[in-house]
């Protein structure tokens, strides 16, 4: 086999292939591509994609992006606003440089399709025979709505107020969500085939009557009440929902604010009750039990509604309420922190016998909502009643089944919550209808995204991502030598004396540019973006790429497992296990 | 055109002008300034070539095979423990009959550290297949660069053009450059034996059987046997152009000689003085500098020593249990022939301390007043040391 090259020199020189020396038979270790989950995803209540949308983003591709987005979640615009996104604080990249800003480019996505009016077509599978009414278009209604119709469920939803939307366009003021931004996505819910029913209160009459058309109903009312303070003189004029004031400013109308006002909370209501008092032109301070550091409320917006003039006291908390001399004067007790609390913020107490008065012209009660009416809330656990994470299933005679959903249900009140809820109802719905209800539990458990309790519905409805093993990436798991430090992209701001007198959105788009850079820093844990280092380093070129992702694989005839291209895999999607694999 | 070049730099000229087209190292002490000279002629486009950035000595000659096997001119330099690291592919260089070209900068092996002079470096890669050229200033560091391409492509072997740290590579001295024009007369393109052809698979050093593996180290050897011939060809080329010959070795006043000194590198200039001084108080001595190593010159050797009574090898290299290394070889070349002088071996200069003329006088007295050479190599200038392992 090797030939002697004349007066050359003599070099051992084959024109044989190697491939009859199949090298896989040393191996002991063996190299797979697996796809893992993401922290961000497993965070994301609503369970989106994220790792697989900013990847998609890296690379140009908006729409598919966005339409993967969709595919978890029915409100990108609404999240990319107003989600407090956990996911960013679970995000690898916090422990190299700063994390990804999932909410900018999600809102980024959102607009931008918007913008270019993207449609999508849905497969969507095949029409069921089961219509369901959906009452209540707050976020979690709408969800339930948007995963239905994938499901191929015909649904109705039946709504009090004269427009959908709920929390969402009542509760949550024009300059963190524009209303065209809501308009858009619920106009996209109903292009699926979606019913709306407004200014449609169902009362308990009513709601029997649809549990006797309708093959299922799905109760998701929300906290559409204002918890009262209970605290001496007390009156519905005297101490005046939070909950209710911004209902009526986005209604249009200009409630009463003027002089100074007080708001009783600590939560975004507070805050944003407070924030909209400033901008009709009044005086306002936020009085909380806690501190600043134990308010619920997003940081952020607290920065800012101080930065705007709202004034905040920590550690009061009010204990009674008169009219004097046409104003109202609050008493208030001192607090103070003694120890800790079982949830690690500091445990309040009364400070001694210390009091303060405050004479002021109104008072906004913060401090939780309830149901508008008792029988919105779920049942307690029976026969008959199944509970799941994010939703309750009532089974019982007599009656269509009835699901509840929204912060009636979810432990967590907020719109991810909610949206987490609708899919979670969708999905025990249609197994419920499909396959019988000792199926629910084991098809929950194989959507459940990370260590759960996030579901996918492109797991459910059998797509690529069921495939992905449940190992959640830690950050030793990334390679971060084939990542460089590069600055988180900063959301523009409406300079604070533009936005103190108006209620234009504060949150200023971000560039393209800046949104394909933010992208690219994403580590897609987990996910196997085609960068080919396996490819490059491996030795024995047993690495075979074809085109698309579903053709890369190994060449287990050559393979000697040496495991450089799990090694070099900057994002742990390859890994080396036994030859049982 | 006569410039005041730092050796590294005549390293760097030469290989400028030779037009090497793939360069890698990887940076080490005394050595770095010829590759830092050298990137930057790549980056400016002042020579058309791909420097290949790796990350140790080893990728570093492994890349080199890889692209010489793709029929193109090729260089590295290097020193001491780079060289060290690269010993394994120094054997598969010359196995592969590849014309690569390295100047290795002699340093002081460690433990412990030392930056400075000493040839045990490239001394210890004897058998690794490579031609060792040794220099004494900067203009035959330029000149002896020149010809190692030449001679390497001649006779398809790798070739160590060996330089010393800082006496040579951080010294400036006057160094005559040609022209390209006149480089190119002298040194055509390279035209490969041999070259991979994605259009035409073949493997090069696919497994060679027992059957055959002999045969190719044969050719091999026989491939060396030649190189003092063609060197000397090579260098009669190279004096018509030039001007300037140097020999495998050169035999200073060794015919009528009594005592010979043999050496190597810059020590040589140190014994052209003292050999002058020695000449001039009637001293009959003679001087024979060691230029090629590897193939050993034996028959230039045994012609320059015939007629000496003693001769004294000077080694700034050491071989544990076995001495000085040019003495190894000198009276290895020397024990089958008839009237051989005794040969006389001493240590001097490790680790870059100084030889200087009085060392050298020294080694001159001792070999003249001694009747008989002690088997091993004698250490000069040792002093007495405390050791102050311990305290």
């Amino acid at each position: 086999m090797n030939v002697a090259m004349g007066q050359k020199p003599f070099v051992a020189i084959t024109y044989e292939t190697t491939e009859s020396n199949k090298t896989g038979s040393w191996r002991f270790l063996k190299p797979l591509y697996q796809d893992k989950q993401s922290p961000c995803s497993a965070g994301c209540p609503a369970g989106e994609d994220i790792g697989m949308i900013e990847m998609l983003a890296r690379q140009g591709l908006f729409k598919e992006a966005w339409e993967t987005i969709l595919r978890e979640n029915p409100l990108p615009g609404v999240c990319g606003r107003v989600c407090f996104h956990p996911c960013e604080s679970v995000c690898n990249r916090k422990d190299f440089d700063s994390p990804i800003a999932v909410h900018a480019l999600e809102r980024f996505l959102a607009d931008a399709a918007v913008g270019a009016a993207l449609t999508t077509k849905w497969e969507r599978l095949p029409q069921k025979n089961q219509r369901i009414a959906v009452i209540g278009a707050g976020p979690a209604g709408l969800s339930m709505a948007w995963f239905l119709s994938m499901l191929g469920y015909p649904c109705d939803i039946f709504e009090a107020l004269p427009e959908a939307g709920g929390i969402l366009r009542w509760g949550i003021p024009e300059y963190r969500l524009p209303l065209a931004v809501l308009q858009s996505e619920i106009a996209r819910i109903e292009q699926l085939g979606v019913r709306m029913r407004t200014n449609n209160a169902v009362v308990s009459e009513t709601f029997d009557e649809l549990r006797r058309s309708y093959s299922a109903v799905f109760l998701g009312c929300g906290h559409a009440h204002g918890a009262p303070l209970g605290i001496a003189g007390e009156t519905p004029e005297s101490v005046k929902d939070g909950l209710d004031f911004l209902r009526r400013a986005r209604q249009g109308e200009r409630p009463l604010c003027d002089g100074f006002s007080v708001v009783i909370g600590g939560g975004n209501t507070a805050v944003d009750v407070a924030r909209t008092i400033t901008r009709f032109g009044g005086n306002a301070a936020i009085l909380y039990r806690r501190r600043r550091e134990d308010m619920p409320a997003f940081g952020d917006e607290i920065a800012m509604a101080l930065e705007e003039g709202v004034e905040l006291e920590e550690l009061v908390a009010p204990s009674a309420i008169e009219y004097h001399n046409g104003r109202l004067r609050l008493l208030l007790r001192k607090m103070k922190i003694k120890g800790q609390d079982k949830d690690g913020r500091g445990r309040i107490v009364f400070d001694g016998k210390k009091t303060v008065k405050k004479v002021i012209d109104h008072v906004f009660a913060a401090t939780g909502a309830t149901a508008a009416e008792p029988w919105y809330s779920p049942p307690l656990a029976q026969r008959g009643v199944m509970g799941f994470s994010h939703c309750v299933l009532l089974l019982e005679a007599g009656g269509a089944p009835v699901i509840y959903g929204g912060d009636l249900t979810n432990e967590a009140k907020n719109v991810a919550q909610a949206i987490a809820s609708g899919k979670q109802a969708a999905m025990v719905l249609d197994t419920y209808f499909e396959r019988g209800i000792d199926e629910i539990k084991s098809r929950l458990e194989a959507c459940v995204v990370g260590d759960g309790p996030a579901l996918s519905m492109e797991a459910y409805l059998g797509g690529p991502r069921g495939g992905r093993s449940s190992h959640l990436v830690q950050y030793g798991e990334i390679n971060t030598d084939y990542f460089q430090n590069e600055t988180r992209v900063t959301q523009p701001r409406l300079a604070v004396e533009d936005r103190s007198c108006s209620f234009n959105e504060i949150e200023l788009p971000i560039t393209a540019e800046s949104a394909l850079r933010e992208a690219g820093r994403c580590f897609n844990c987990g996910l196997c973006d085609e960068c080919d280092n396996c490819y490059v380093f491996c030795p024995d070129a047993a690495v075979i790429r074809s085109g698309n992702m579903e053709n890369r694989h190994i060449n287990y005839d050559y393979c000697k497992g040496c495991g450089v291209c799990a090694v070099e895999c900057p994002r742990y999607a390859l890994i080396m296990g036994g030859e049982g694999l | 055109m006569k410039q005041v070049l730092e050796g590294n730099s005549a390293v760097a000229e030469a290989v400028r002008l030779a037009r090497v087209q793939v360069i890698s190292a990887y940076p080490i002490t005394p050595q770095s300034h010829i590759v830092e000279v050298l990137s930057d002629y790549c980056a400016s486009g002042k020579m058309d070539a791909r420097y290949l950035r790796v990350e140790s000595e080893h990728s570093c000659l492994a890349a080199l095979v890889g692209a010489a096997c793709g029929g193109v001119r090729t260089f590295t330099a290097t020193s001491s423990a780079g060289l060290a690291y690269m010993h394994e592919m120094l054997h598969w260089t010359a196995g592969s009959r590849l014309p690569i070209v390295m100047a290795e900068v002699n340093r002081a092996l460690g433990a412990p550290w030392n930056i400075w002079s000493d040839q045990t470096d490239s001394l210890s890669q004897r058998d690794t297949g490579w031609i060792q050229l040794y220099c004494e200033d900067g203009q035959e560091v330029f000149d002896t660069t020149l010809q190692a391409f030449r001679l390497a492509e001649w006779v398809n072997l790798p070739v160590m053009v060996v330089t010393e740290g800082f006496l040579i590579s951080h010294t400036y001295e006057p160094v005559d450059i040609p022209e390209q024009e006149e480089v190119d007369r002298f040194l055509p393109p390279y035209n490969p034996a041999f070259k991979v052809d994605t259009k035409n698979p073949f493997t090069v050093n696919s497994i060679a059987p027992p059957s055959i593996y002999m045969e190719i180290r044969h050719d091999n050897a026989m491939a060396m046997d030649e190189v003092p011939e063609r060197f000397d060809d090579v260098e009669k080329e190279f004096e018509v152009l030039f001007n300037r010959r140097y020999g495998a070795v050169e035999a200073i006043n060794c015919d009528d000689a009594e005592i010979i000194l043999v050496t190597s590198g810059t020590i040589t200039s140190t014994a052209r003085l003292l050999l002058e001084d020695l000449r001039d108080r009637g001293e009959k001595v003679g001087l024979l500098k060691m230029k090629m190593f590897r193939p050993f010159p034996v028959e230039q050797v045994c012609r320059a020593l015939k007629s000496a009574m003693k001769v004294a090898v000077i080694d700034r290299n050491f071989s544990s249990g076995a001495g000085g290394i040019f003495l190894q070889e000198v009276r290895a070349a020397l024990c089958n022939r008839e009237d051989r002088p005794l040969v006389f071996g001493y240590i001097v200069g490790l680790g870059g301390r100084d030889v200087t003329k009085a060392v050298l006088e020294d080694i001159y007295k001792m070999t003249k007043n001694s009747d008989v050479p002690s088997d091993k190599s004698v250490w000069i200038g040792l002093r007495e040391v405390k050791h102050a392992i311990g305290r």
